[in-house]
């Protein structure tokens, strides 16, 4: 059997990480939003949407889905994190490569993609890839109430929701529950298996009332490599070739050859 | 100039200085001669903190004057105005 | 516009309430431009713009990072957004949101800084912006714009509505803003303004503090002193050339309200120290630590930045 696409990402992003070397590259995060980023690219329009990656450090997911789904060559893809490159380890905006924001700094993705909404009302749709820790950030609030009330019904964000951050579980550090906040904020707020793309594809063309969407992907980090999975050793890293080989003998396993 | 020649150059400034302050309401808060009596700040649209502006301005190059900060604060009104304008800077009405 | 007609009018206004209203005018013109306040449209002077165009204006809240955020996704729709609010909260609060948007990736914001040095008088230190020039000037892409009076502020605000890149806006003084331009004339972004001629010492000057240099000028020309005053309108990119063509001053002073640190002073400096200029440079600005807040004219005189104070400062120096 042919390995599936989701397989395919993440052999793409062990493959880069084990080619940057000791300089490492965030594996974790990446693994973690493989299927929201590919729903998203399946209900893509590149004429009139948008795609921003709020949650930067998702960077080597991103540019492997691109990869996947021709967006990017090859030869752009093994460019990764090269010194001045195009394809750092946090995006940094390139039109010409696809990527339009720029990010690294937590918590600025939704304010700007409530901009390009408000410029894109009735003309195309801005999906905002956020990750549970960056909510943290009281900036993500302030632009929550500007779009509820600028009533931004082509503006949908995916919580990547994999409930651990830098210093380890969400909820040991700032203990909230996203969904009930979520939905305070008056956003039509859903949850769904964040590692299903048909489930997140559903969630992603559900109608909305005329209000923004907040999309809460339950998800695990590391995810698709079981000494990955919920360990934040793997938060940041480099890969060896001995890991390297177990890893993607897992994914043949699971996702096939 | 004789007595009466005065007197009646006067009668003429005063006449003159009436038009033109009743000309700058009209022309700068876009309002016409029936609505000047009583008229306040802000019940007109133009009259807001601008069109005040607009309206001194206005009326320190008619009268050739340079009002005190107080002074434009302090007017109100269609009425107000030319107190202070008498009072304070000679204006006769 | 008619700038010249207008002057008397905008001068009593002051700088952001001719900001406003020469926004209010351009946007008749121009649909792309687009007006943003965190919860400050009155003191914007934003109250006719709001009421013109309601689909062009939103009041974001008290939220300054999202102000600049969400006029960045404008931006790259190809809006022309100008966020307006007090410009210690629009530099100091949003700093990093202004570096992210307008400096790295380039999206072409105006941030206009209300109320900028010691306008906002008794509401104290939290209200003054005597850092914002500082910590703007570091960061690369933005223009820093200073204007010295109100019909400056005008010709700024036209600048900025056909300009796609990103600007920072500075508004100083007060109401009854002092007239140091009485005719209209052509600004050049990047380009000083000689106001008036003098061989013996010069006078770089931004903002608030250009009416104050040639008041400076007139005490000095009474003791048979011809100063050079120059209006520095744009602190970024700085016009080097003037600096460096004006560097056979034994004495150069330069006048802000502001930092002494990062501003305008050190912006000059900087050129001097590059062409080994070997005169002395006295930075007439805000030195030391917070001090307890007044009035405008009282911070001022605190401040040593009034006319008599620095007259009395350069004499001393000249003594010495």
């Amino acid at each position: 059997m042919d390995m599936s696409l989701e397989g395919r990402i993440r052999k793409d992003i062990l493959d880069a990480a084990k080619m940057v070397g000791p300089v490492g590259a965030h594996i974790g995060p990446s693994l973690s939003l493989v299927e929201i980023v590919a729903a998203i690219y399946k209900e893509f329009n590149p004429k009139c949407d948008s795609i921003i990656l709020s949650k930067g450090h998702g960077a080597l997911g991103l540019y492997a889905v691109m990869h996947q789904f021709g967006i990017i060559t090859d030869e752009q893809f093994v460019s990764f994190e090269q010194n001045g490159g195009e394809f750092p380890g946090q995006p940094s905006r390139s039109p010409n490569n696809q990527i339009v924001y720029s990010s690294g700094s937590l918590g600025m993705g939704l304010p700007y993609a409530i901009g390009l909404a408000e410029a894109k009302k009735q003309k195309g749709k801005v999906y905002v890839v956020t990750g549970d820790g960056e909510l943290n950030e009281g900036s993500n609030w302030e632009g929550a109430m500007l779009a509820r009330q600028l009533n931004l019904d082509n503006l949908t964000v995916i919580v990547d929701h994999n409930g651990m951050q830098s210093d380890g579980k969400c909820e040991n550090i700032l203990n909230v529950n996203i969904h009930e906040v979520w939905k305070a904020f008056g956003w039509k707020t859903v949850q769904c298996d964040g590692h299903s793309i048909e489930q997140l594809q559903c969630m992603l063309k559900d109608k909305t009332d005329g209000r923004p969407k907040v999309v809460i992907a339950d998800t695990i980090k590391g995810k698709g490599i079981s000494f990955m999975e919920g360990n934040n050793d793997w938060h940041h890293c480099s890969l060896s070739e001995e890991k390297y080989n177990l890893a993607v003998a897992e994914l043949e396993e699971t996702y096939g050859l | 100039m004789p007595k009466e020649g005065i007197l009646k150059k006067r009668e003429v400034d005063k006449m003159t200085n009436l038009e033109n302050y009743v000309q700058a309401f009209c022309e700068t808060l876009e309002v016409s001669e029936e609505q000047l009596t009583g008229l306040k700040y802000q019940d007109v649209p133009l009259w807001d903190s601008v069109g005040h502006m607009n309206l001194i301005a206005r009326l320190e190059e008619v009268f050739d004057i340079m009002m005190d900060t107080d002074d434009i604060i302090d007017f109100s009104s269609f009425e107000k105005g030319k107190e202070i304008l008498g009072n304070n800077y000679d204006v006769v009405f | 516009m008619d700038f010249e007609k207008n002057n008397r009018m905008y001068s009593l206004l002051g700088q952001r309430g001719t900001f406003g209203v020469v926004l209010n005018e351009m946007a008749k013109e121009n649909d792309s431009i687009v007006g943003i306040s965190a919860d400050l449209t009155k003191t914007s002077g934003l109250d006719r713009f709001a009421t013109n165009f309601p689909q062009r204006f939103y009041n974001v809240g008290i939220a300054e990072q999202n102000a600049v955020a969400f006029a960045a996704g404008l931006a790259d729709q190809g809006r022309n957004p100008f966020v307006c609010t007090f410009s210690n909260f629009a530099t100091l609060r949003s700093n990093e949101f202004i570096r992210h948007f307008m400096a790295y990736m380039g999206c072409g914001v105006k941030v206009v800084g209300l109320g900028s040095g010691f306008a906002m008088g008794l509401f104290g230190n939290t209200h003054y912006a005597i850092e914002d020039i500082s910590v703007i000037r570091s960061m690369p892409n933005i223009t820093i714009l200073s204007p010295c009076d109100c019909m400056e502020v005008a010709k700024c605000v036209e600048f900025c509505s056909q300009y796609d890149g990103p600007v920072y806006l500075r508004l100083s003084g007060k109401n009854n803003n002092p007239v140091v331009n009485k005719r209209d004339y052509s600004l050049r972004i990047g380009k000083g303004i000689v106001c008036s001629e003098g061989d013996d010492i010069i006078l770089y000057a931004t903002g608030s503090m250009v009416s104050v240099a040639l008041n400076v000028a007139k005490l000095l020309e009474n003791r048979g002193i011809h100063a050079k005053v120059i209006n520095i309108h744009t602190i970024k990119p700085i016009d080097k050339q003037l600096i460096m063509d004006n560097k056979d001053y034994p004495i150069i002073v330069t006048m802000e309200e502001h930092s002494v640190l990062g501003g305008l002073g050190t912006a000059i400096s900087e050129t001097l120290a590059q062409c080994s200029y070997h005169g002395r440079v006295l930075c007439m600005g805000v030195e030391g630590n917070y001090k307890n807040p007044g009035t405008y004219e009282y911070m001022m005189e605190q401040n040593g930045l009034t006319e008599d104070k620095i007259f009395e400062r350069i004499i001393e120096e000249l003594d010495a």
